[in-house]
């Protein structure tokens, strides 16, 4: 307690008094720890910490759903993915309340086992999320998968989308709080970028509110001396190099690809596709998938909430119509979604 | 930033229009209060009914007053480590019974049985009930045995009916600002039990449920002027019963989560889960609100006791503010609503 009193006073001492810092954190568990410890109510009014991109099932285009539901509802097919998925709304409902043939799983491994258990069926797995979600996804391919496996691949980068951000002047980005999971495995020599080509303070944090304020500190120090680096205070977790061994089996199996993102649209090498040499495991070739066009929800903003242009309560769907039982948009089902953590952090 | 967000009226009835039951109906949080002053209270009116406490207060004569209370126990899984739906049964509505000031005394209970129901199982639970019951020192003195169809039912459903004779009349009319709020042990077992005990979750951990008759402890509270009102933690948890409190009183609440007991295994597990422990239920805990002068008194004699032995001092009741607060661990404030989703269904 007292060590996080000290940090908080030394952060109020590093904060500029005269202008507006803006830092942003791209993970959806930082975004917990900071919403339910708080956090905003202990800084500096000039201190903003904006929820980022930091929600996987947030962002998963809208088409990728469509065609995960109208496949579960073949008869010789059986969808496996993440809990939260299964919640996300569409124009055409969700793979929970309107697709048919569906498992959860909460690991690539179950897929496997699903896919042996039901040698008559076509398994697709609906494998989404950033780096944290890519990696083990590369690790099955690399073990070896059952031939009635293929997967449906909505992975995003990272770094990508922080690099489309720092770009945004309106934006105004300051510093970066680098996601603890996915500097794990792509190293936080991957930030390097953000310091030393835009001149952006980003530092790797983990996720207890003690060290997420280090990280801020270490933001304002750097903004302070204009001595912009990555800086790392997640040292036990996070290498400089990350995981190469995950990163060389991503690169094996996955190349870079223009993708969408939900509710902001096309970001040019942004996501990852199955390379063409492993066409036969890609469930859009396998199934001649069409790209659905995505549809808006009436007076949703999570593209905004995604982008950090606007906060969950900006909306005017939030707490009213839109909730965690009930939710419109797709950043109100996920516990990494900053809708929802607005709204159970109150 | 920029926002632009529109939703006519008539999206908002369309989206609103929530007109079948749904399982949170049963959460013990909004969703419950909802239904009761939509559907129950625009037609059962009775004087007694109005308080909405977890026990009604009846006068039998001028200088006896009668405590009653009814609760169906619908739990799932029937047997859970620290208990069963048969031990909760009894504990559930003895815990009714005396928060509400009772001496906890006589009990009925009606099982609703799925046809194709082990007589196996049933006996346990039966003795279950008979165990509590007895440790607890209320006699069960009627009951009721209803089965219906196979598949008709979900094994079986037990209420229980409890009277007791009240000596310390609660009433939150007697918290003000200044006040203390004490909670008996750690929260939240129960919830992680029950949620362990689902294999819902690929988790392997020995937690226990709580599940307990809290007459012995709490009714030696009885005799100390400073405690004004009492009530159990069950569906909703700590963070629900608080709110009910603020919003009845019109007074604030703040609570630390520094104070706040709660097990090194449950926090870790309700961490991975993604719920909050505030939120979840309890079976054997109680939350106390105490004048400040009593408070030390009240925490001594809860620690004299097995079952309070982590008995802690949360928070205080405040007037500078309305709604439940809670101070974090690093010093923020966050404002504590109550729950809208259910975080686990048939947890009693």
């Amino acid at each position: 307690m007292n060590r996080s009193k000290d940090i908080i006073r030394h952060i109020k001492s590093l904060v500029p008094k005269d202008k507006q810092v803006r830092i942003m954190n791209v993970c959806g568990s930082h975004e917990h720890t900071i919403a339910f410890s708080g956090m905003r109510s202990l800084m500096p009014e000039n201190l903003e910490i904006i929820p980022g991109p930091g929600c996987p099932v947030c962002v998963c285009p809208e088409s990728d759903i469509i065609n995960a539901i109208e496949l579960s509802k073949r008869d010789d097919v059986i969808l496996v993915t993440y809990g939260d998925m299964l919640r996300v709304p569409s124009v055409k409902g969700s793979i929970r309340a309107d697709g048919k043939n569906y498992k959860m799983i909460s690991s690539p491994f179950e897929a496997i086992e699903i896919a042996k258990d039901n040698p008559d069926k076509r398994i697709v797995f609906f494998s989404i999320g950033f780096e944290t979600t890519t990696a083990p996804t590369a690790a099955i391919i690399e073990m070896g998968v059952p031939e009635n496996l293929s997967i449906l691949s909505s992975h995003r980068l990272t770094p990508t989308i922080m690099e489309i951000l720092v770009k945004d002047t309106e934006l105004g980005i300051d510093g970066f709080i680098a996601p603890g999971h996915v500097s794990a495995i792509v190293g936080a020599n991957a930030w390097n970028v953000f310091s030393e080509k835009y001149r952006i303070p980003t530092v790797v944090a983990g996720f207890e509110a003690e060290n997420l304020l280090l990280g801020i500190a270490e933001i304002l120090k750097q903004l302070k001396e204009g001595k912009p680096a990555t800086g790392n205070v997640y040292a036990g977790v996070v290498k400089a190099e990350g995981n190469v061994q995950a990163q060389k089996i991503m690169d094996k199996f996955f190349e870079v690809a223009d993708v969408n993102w939900r509710g902001i649209g096309n970001i040019p090498g942004s996501g990852l596709e199955l390379r063409v040499e492993y066409s036969k495991k890609d469930t859009k070739k396998v199934f001649g998938l069409a790209e659905v066009k995505e549809s808006k929800i009436p007076g949703c903003i999570c593209g905004n909430i995604i982008l950090g242009k606007a906060y969950p309560n900006a909306c005017k769907l939030f707490k009213k119509v839109c909730t965690p039982r009930t939710p419109k948009g797709p950043c109100m089902v996920s516990m990494e979604g900053s809708c929802n953590i607005w709204f159970k952090a109150g | 930033m920029v926002a632009v967000s529109t939703v006519t009226p008539l999206e908002q009835d369309v989206l609103l229009n929530m007109n079948k039951i749904e399982i949170g109906h049963g959460s013990g949080g909004k969703l419950t209060r909802d239904l009761i002053e939509n559907i129950f209270l625009k037609y059962l009116k009775s004087d007694e009914l109005k308080p909405l406490e977890d026990a009604a207060s009846i006068n039998l004569d001028h200088n006896h007053k009668a405590a009653v209370t009814t609760d169906s126990y619908v739990i799932r899984p029937l047997f859970f480590p620290g208990g069963n739906i048969g031990k909760l049964s009894v504990c559930g509505t003895v815990n009714d019974l005396v928060v509400s000031g009772a001496v906890p005394k006589y009990l009925t209970v009606g099982f609703i049985i799925e046809e194709g129901f082990l007589m196996k199982d049933l006996e346990e639970i039966v003795r279950s009930i008979s165990e509590t019951a007895e440790s607890a020192g209320v006699k069960i003195v009627t009951g009721d045995t209803k089965v219906v169809e196979k598949n008709k039912g979900d094994g079986i459903y037990i209420n229980t009916t409890g009277i007791g004779e009240i000596v310390k009349p609660m009433d939150l009319k007697n918290v003000s600002a200044g006040d203390k709020v004490i909670i008996t042990g750690t929260i939240g077992d129960h919830g992680t039990a029950v949620a362990i005990a689902r294999e819902e979750f690929n988790i392997d951990a020995a937690v226990e449920s709580d599940c307990a008759a809290l007459n012995g402890m709490l009714e030696p509270l009885f005799d100390i002027a400073g405690v004004k009102w009492m009530r159990d933690p069950t569906r909703g948890g700590v963070a629900t019963v608080l709110v009910e409190l603020s919003e009845a009183t019109g007074l604030g609440v703040l609570i630390s989560e520094e104070d706040m007991p709660v097990r090194e295994d449950v926090r870790f597990i309700q961490d991975m889960l993604g719920y909050d422990p505030l939120y979840l239920a309890n079976e054997g805990k109680a939350i106390i609100i105490t004048s400040a002068e009593s408070s030390d008194r009240v925490l001594e004699m809860l620690k004299g006791h097995p079952l309070g032995k982590d008995a802690a001092l949360i928070g205080n009741i405040t007037a500078d503010f309305k709604g439940l607060r809670l101070k974090t661990i690093i010093g923020g404030e966050r404002v504590l609503d109550m729950l809208e989703e259910d975080t686990l269904p048939r947890i009693c």
